[in-house]
């Protein structure tokens, strides 16, 4: 094929095509957009009435009325710490995994079992646990419950990265005169650093985005934002503008993240070792 | 600048856990497999595991060169490595300048090694790849700058010091790698195979530069590799491995001129030393071999260690060198050329005596004119060879000598 020869109707071709696609994912995202920034009462309109003033107000409500501060303090803390949690201990055992003589099959089946129980069956057990040790509406409870999908979901996925780092950087550096923790940290883990953004990033999403555990262990006081925007369909019907205040909301975070951490996305994927 | 001493080492590897669930009765399957295919590594399959290593007894002299040779899977890389603490060692003892080592870790044996895929540390530069022992140990930094330069400079890689090792060709990777053995100034120097995966002229280089860095930085090496001339030109000493034992340990000298035995005879030198199955025979008191219908009587030298040995009359496999055997005009063996190969200044003939195959080494300006280009499939030579330069081995393999 020639480079960069296309044919002008080509590209326009291609273009129209992208954006259409584009559109295809983007409508409902833009219709919540739209919904959350006019009234109520505008919102409940169909057909809809394109020219409307926009306003603020849904996000106030939500805010102030809500209490949906305090929902966003509970997801970003829930989520923040058993992501950190699984990566630490996940870093640390796949790392070990790893480097084990035999191809530890059972030790990685099981790891991988653990992913294809779905996590609704996991629910009740796991509140029974919980109560049983008194830690319900805790934060803690959440962060546990995620812990049992995050952690596998960690050693997972840095199995390859670490088989991908040759067992001789380990080998040389001992002999350089490292402990095995040096080894790690001044050897492996700067190799390995992409690969756990990339993962840490996935396990802060699905935490973030969690419902069914949250809907049954969380309270009150610990309710996050996917329980609190689920309970914005109350008995009187559906609080559709308030629903999509809080979606945006809750989506915020997530985008600007994903612009921040997109270099190390990257990365991750170039990853590789001299050989 | 260390003695090492390694005495009655032996390892095993432990069962995998496949081989684990085939049962011992499959292990001895596979086992009479392997003895079928003579080609395979015939390692011991024990209850324990694979024996890599054993009965290993060596002793290496302060700043000696000490090479390892022998074919794939004979258990260099593994002696190798418990020298340098990577792997246990599962019986015997190791000492290093006379200290029991066997259950110290690698970083306090002050030993540097150089691995065969270099394991440079992808995410630092050449620099830091050379310096990061030396930070390990808190040297100070300025002796470390002095250290890493006079080792870039010692290896030509100074002016790369900044780029990391992605960015280096095959060649400059081994000279890091390398360096980052040098500024440790270790007791000892390990190297596994460090210029297998260097192009044959680039290899050649190094070999040089190697012998030429052991002048200068004078201490204990242990090289491994499976290339003969690697193991000729740099070894004070040799040591020859098959299957797990010690075939042999000698200067290059000895090893080319006097191996222990069949398989160190075929081993070194290339071509391949010539075998032919034959007999030690006695007429009047006086030895000689008989091949081909003509008698090999044997020298005065060798008769003299007959006596002494008290050497019987037995059956024998004799081996001659490519390079012993002589075409001659008059007398000799007539022998037919299959394949002549040009090796520039020498010419391998691969030729054939009463259906066996004999190669012999000569000299191309010491042929006839017409002849120096090479002989023709077909053509008829006539070969000579002296007793004295006869190897001969036993039925056990051994040499009689
Ligand atoms: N981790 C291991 N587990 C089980 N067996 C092993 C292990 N490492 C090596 N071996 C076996 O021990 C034997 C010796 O291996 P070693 O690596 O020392 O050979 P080598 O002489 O270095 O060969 P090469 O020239 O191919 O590098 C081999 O037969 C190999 O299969
Ligand atoms: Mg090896």
């Amino acid at each position: 094929m020639q480079l960069g020869k296309r044919p002008v109707w080509q590209t326009t071709l291609i273009y129209i095509g992208l954006i259409l696609v584009c559109l295809f994912f983007l409508m409902p995202l833009l219709w919540i957009l739209r919904t959350s920034l006019i009234t109520k009462a505008e919102a409940y309109q169909i057909p809809p009435n394109f020219n409307v003033a926009l306003t603020l107000e849904n996000y106030i409500e939500v805010i102030s009325d809500n209490g949906f501060g305090r929902y966003y303090l509970n997801s970003a803390i829930v989520a923040l710490i058993s992501t950190v949690l699984s990566v630490v201990l996940g870093a640390m055992s796949s790392y070990w995994l790893s480097r084990q003589p035999g191809n530890m099959t059972g030790a990685k089946l099981a790891i991988l079992a653990t992913q294809m129980i779905p996590p609704i069956v996991l629910v009740i057990p796991i509140n029974t646990m919980i109560r049983s040790v008194g830690l319900n509406d805790t934060w803690m409870a959440l962060v546990l419950a995620y812990l049992t999908f995050n952690l596998p979901y960690v050693i997972w996925m840095l199995l390859g990265f670490y088989d991908n780092v040759s067992k001789e950087l380990d080998e040389a550096s001992a002999i350089d005169g490292c402990s095995s923790l040096q080894t790690f940290f001044k050897v492996i883990f700067p190799l390995i650093a992409p690969g756990m953004m990339a993962t840490a990033v996935y396990s802060f999403l699905v935490s973030w985005n969690e419902f069914v555990f949250a809907l049954v262990l969380s309270g009150n006081a610990t309710r996050t934002i996917p329980v609190a925007i689920a309970a914005l369909e109350t008995q009187n019907g559906v609080k559709i503008a308030e629903l999509c205040a809080s979606t945006i909301l809750a989506i915020l975070p997530i985008v600007l993240l994903s612009s921040f951490i997109k270099k190390y996305l990257v990365n991750g994927l170039t990853f590789g070792s001299i050989k | 600048m260390a003695t090492v001493t390694l005495k009655g080492i032996k390892k095993i590897y432990p069962l995998s856990d496949d081989d684990k669930k085939k049962g011992k009765k499959g292990l001895f399957k596979k086992h009479e497999e392997e003895i079928e295919h003579e080609e395979k590594v015939n390692l011991q399959i024990t209850d324990q595991g694979t024996v890599a290593v054993q009965e290993f007894n060596l002793d290496i002299a302060d700043k000696e060169f000490i090479v390892l040779v022998g074919p794939s899977g004979c258990g260099k890389s593994t002696t190798l490595r418990m020298i340098a603490g990577l792997e246990t060692i599962s019986e015997g003892e190791l000492y290093i300048d006379g200290q029991l080592v066997n259950n110290k870790p690698p970083k306090d044996r002050d030993i540097a090694m150089v691995f065969q895929n270099y394991a440079l540390y992808p995410h630092m530069s050449v620099y830091d790849n050379l310096a990061f022992a030396l930070k390990i140990r808190k040297t100070p930094k300025d002796i470390i700058d002095k250290k890493v330069r006079d080792a870039a400079e010692i290896l030509g890689i100074t002016e790369y010091l900044h780029r990391k090792p992605k960015a280096l060709s095959g060649g400059q990777r081994q000279r890091v790698a390398i360096g980052r053995a040098i500024v440790r100034e270790p007791q000892v120097f390990l190297m596994d195979e460090p210029l297998s995966n260097l192009d044959a002229k680039l290899r050649n280089q190094m070999r040089a530069e190697i012998i030429k860095l052991r002048q200068r930085i004078d201490t204990t090496f242990i090289y491994v590799t499976h290339d003969q001339t690697e193991a000729m030109t740099l070894g004070d000493r040799i040591v020859i491995m098959k299957d797990g034992f010690i075939q042999q340990i000698g200067t290059p000298y000895e090893v080319f001129h006097h191996p222990a035995n069949l398989f160190v005879a075929g081993f070194i030198g290339t071509p391949q030393m010539n075998f032919f199955k034959t007999e030690l025979a006695e007429e009047n008191g006086q030895y000689y071999v008989p091949l081909f219908g003509v008698k090999f009587p044997m020298d005065a030298a060798h008769m003299e260690q007959i006596k002494e040995k008290g050497i019987k009359p037995q059956e024998i496999t004799m081996g001659i060198r490519p390079e012993d055997v002589s075409i001659c005009y008059e007398g000799g063996v007539e022998a037919t050329v299959d394949v002549c190969e040009m090796m520039g200044s020498s010419l391998h003939i691969h030729t054939t005596i009463e259906d066996k195959e004999i190669v012999v080494i000569a000299q191309s300006k010491e042929l006839p004119e017409d002849k120096q280009l090479g002989f023709a499939h077909g053509d008829k030579i006539r070969l000579h060879f002296d007793g004295h330069v006869l190897h001969l081995f036993g039925l056990d393999e051994k040499n009689l000598f």
